[in-house]
């Protein structure tokens, strides 16, 4: 018996449908922001999978990789957004495919 | 730490260092203040040599002495121990009767043949270089006979090479000279590494390098390993001492100054061979196989040097084919086991060895460097003292009974050869012996006998290359015998050696109550042997039956009047038709030459031109290259744009899903 009111096929199909906008938006946006936001998305299409799963299964873990989750997703963000005013500053304008500095 | 076994009576002996280290110290006195010294360094050098000699003769008594207890396997002699180079291995000195006796030449010939060399290098720009390095050899030679290790005996036996090399070398301007010296060294380069290898094998079996102690195991060596050590100790003596097949070195080596044949390539260093055989008897007595193979190529060398000094001209070659040939009987003699005969041949050619060199060096020097016998001819009128220091050698090498000392030391060697049960050996020996009367009379005829040649143009004589014999071309000048007195320097060694030439056999006579068999009664093996089959004035009868027949063959050939009086054409036409492959002296040089130096050269080239550019090299570079490609390759990943590696991560990440997905439903 599930404790749960709404079975959980829906929240891993939430949680895809979540995951892939954040991907298309990473890969198709060339504005950095945008890129972060995505991946954003991606990091809370995982957590949704986390705390589904943690809440079916009636097992703390996914808490605490929820929290894990959400700590890492703030670092990337203050290092990506970083990044992005750095390289605003330096070229007024920022658009990914403008930069490559690491081309081999 | 092994137990050292003793040699000798250990004790304190100032004339044993005396006699060692005076030749070092002319050497380096003549070698730092040559200029300064001027005319001076002769006597200088020839001082300290014969210093030397009168120590060594002043230690005749220690180094004869018996030792008191039987723990050691040398029972007679002086042993003083300098200093120890690793713990256990200690460095000293052993003067025994074998190495008195060789002490004995080395000093006592060598000063007189430093005496000589005042006169002969009279004028020379580098006379005081040459009295170092004969002073530098002596105590080289000395290092080697009195060394009672292994390791010093070969630091002697290396720098006695170095010396010789330097010698040869001396008119360093003449090309010839150059190479010569070169190739002595290097050859007996070959004969060093050869005793090293000796050395290493016998430290592996006694841990040990003293003579003591390797002499002391001789009977427990394993047979093939002891074969095996005296293999190798004799790779070195034939190096040194001129043998089959490292003999070529020798001839070449009379480029030098003559005092320095005399010294050098005749009395001393090149009798090394028969020194370290004779010291190592105990070793060779332990090994039948090894005294055999000693035995044969001794014979054998004496037989081709006799052959070979057939058919030379040039005085001193003849000579040097004449050493190679003596040093065979000698080897011969300590090969089989003839101990006590070899060495006294060693003793007899040093004295009449060196006369004949030392005679060969005033006619040359009278004839300004002329060297070629052809270009002589009736120098008995003009140079009486050398025809008689001449006659009295050859009289002595060839074995005249009772007139010569080589008659005495020479029947030892061959009735020993026969004796030890060798009989074939004992006919090469007679055989050789008949031989050597022949080329030495030849020589002593064509020089001395008949009318002066030396205005008769070369090729008339049958000379090909006058620029090889010698100077001809610059005596060629002279039109009239200008045979200028050679100084008293010259003639007086030559004077005093005439007499143990000619006497000092008589030491060997009287068998086994010989004061010569005295001398050496503690020093070497005496197995019992059963009587020779052919009694010794039987032996003596046979050899001088032949060695008449030789002198015959050579009186009929050169001295008669009717060869006399068309000696010029009778030359030319010997000189034309003398076979090539006595010329070339058996093509030794050729086969040295295609299966060493070619076959090095060609391994060199192999190396060289294919194996370290491509394959070492190569490897190393396609190595390179691949890693240049790989990084070629990988960059064009690398393109910066941040979309892109996104793009590629998504679809990595795809096909792991897809490959869990395809593994679940396979699971399942």
């Amino acid at each position: 018996m599930s404790p749960m009111a709404v079975p959980i096929a829906d929240y891993v199909g939430l949680s895809a449908v979540i995951f892939f906008i954040g991907v298309a938006g990473v890969i198709v946006r060339r504005n950095p922001l945008i890129m972060l936001m995505s991946i954003e998305l991606m990091f809370n299409a995982a957590n949704l999978l986390f705390i589904a799963f943690s809440r079916a299964w009636l097992h703390n873990a996914g808490h605490i990789f929820a929290f894990l989750v959400i700590t890492v997703a703030a670092a990337e963000a203050a290092i990506g957004l970083a990044i992005v005013v750095t390289v605003f500053r330096t070229s007024r304008h920022v658009d990914v495919d403008d930069i490559a500095l690491m081309k081999g | 730490m092994p137990v050292h076994h003793v040699m000798g009576n250990e004790g304190n002996y100032p004339y044993l260092l005396a006699l060692w280290l005076l030749p070092l110290a002319g050497a380096i006195v003549n070698w730092a203040f040559g200029p300064q010294l001027k005319s001076a360094a002769g006597a200088l050098g020839s001082a300290a040599i014969g210093v030397a000699f009168v120590a060594t003769v002043l230690m005749w008594g220690a180094a004869t002495q018996s030792v008191p207890s039987t723990g050691g396997v040398n029972l007679v002699g002086a042993h003083q121990t300098l200093f120890s180079w690793l713990p256990g291995f200690d460095f000293g000195l052993l003067m025994d009767p074998l190495s008195l006796l060789w002490a004995l030449i080395i000093t006592g010939v060598g000063f007189l043949i430093h005496v000589y060399s005042i006169g002969y290098m009279d004028g020379d720009n580098a006379f005081a270089r040459f009295f170092a390095y004969m002073n530098f050899f002596v105590f080289a030679m000395l290092t080697l006979v009195l060394s009672d290790n292994f390791v010093g005996l070969l630091i002697g036996w290396g720098l006695v090479g170095l010396a010789s090399y330097f010698l040869i070398g001396f008119w360093f301007f003449k090309p010839s000279a150059v190479a010569a010296a070169r190739k002595a060294f290097v050859l007996n380069v070959v004969g060093d590494v050869g005793i090293m290898f000796a050395i290493f094998m016998i430290f592996a079996s006694v841990h040990s390098t003293g003579f003591g102690d390797a002499f002391a195991f001789a009977g427990s060596y394993n047979t093939g390993w002891l074969f095996a050590i005296c293999l190798t100790l004799f790779i070195g003596a034939a190096a040194k001492s001129a043998q089959i097949p490292l003999q070529t070195w020798l001839p070449d080596a009379m480029e030098g100054p003559t005092p320095v044949s005399a010294l050098i390539h005749a009395a001393t260093m090149v009798t090394a061979g028969v020194y370290l055989i004779a010291r190592c008897a105990p070793l060779w007595s332990q090994n039948q196989d090894a005294q055999m193979l000693v035995g044969v190529i001794g014979a054998l060398t004496a037989l081709l040097g006799a052959i070979l000094g057939c058919a030379q001209w040039d005085i001193k070659r003849i000579l040097a084919y004449s050493t190679m040939s003596q040093i065979g009987y000698m080897i011969m003699g300590v090969g089989v086991g003839a101990y006590e005969g070899g060495v006294a041949h060693f003793f007899t050619h040093a004295f009449f060895k060196a006369q004949l060199f030392l005679g060969s060096g005033i006619i040359i020097h009278a004839l300004n460097n002329e060297q070629d016998v052809r270009r002589m001819g009736g120098l008995i009128k003009t140079m009486p003292f050398a025809f008689v220091a001449m006659l009295t050698g050859v009289i002595a090498i060839s074995g005249i009974p009772y007139l010569g000392s080589g008659f005495f030391s020479k029947d030892l060697v061959i009735q020993g050869a026969l004796q030890h049960g060798h009989p074939w050996l004992y006919a090469i020996a007679l055989i050789t012996a008949g031989i050597t009367a022949y080329y030495m009379c030849r020589m002593l005829f064509v020089t001395f006998l008949g009318q002066y040649r030396g205005n008769v143009d070369p090729s008339d004589l049958g000379i090909r290359h006058p620029e090889l014999a010698g100077t001809s071309a610059h005596a060629a000048e002279h039109d009239e015998v200008h045979a200028h007195a050679p100084a008293w320097l010259m003639n007086v060694p030559v004077g005093i050696l005439i007499v143990p030439t000619v006497l000092i056999g008589w030491l060997m006579f009287g068998g086994e109550n010989s004061p010569w068999a005295h001398f050496f009664a503690q020093q070497f093996p005496h197995p019992a042997l059963p009587a020779a089959p052919i009694s010794e004035t039987l032996t003596a009868v046979i050899a001088f039956a032949l060695v008449i027949v030789g002198i015959a063959i050579a009186w009929a050939r050169y001295g008669v009047a009717p060869a006399q009086q068309n000696a010029v054409e009778r030359l030319r036409q010997e000189s034309v038709r003398m076979p090539a492959v006595l010329t070339n002296a058996f093509y030794f040089d050729y086969a040295i030459d295609w299966l060493f130096v070619r076959t090095s050269q060609l391994l060199g080239t192999l190396f060289g031109r294919f194996l370290d550019p491509q394959v070492i090299d190569g490897a190393v570079r396609e190595t390179a290259f691949s890693a240049q490609w790989l990084g070629t390759l990988v960059r064009s990943f690398q393109t910066g744009l941040l979309r892109t590696y996104a793009f590629l991560l998504v679809i990595g990440a795809t096909c792991f899903m897809v490959y869990y997905a395809v593994a679940m439903g396979a699971a399942k």
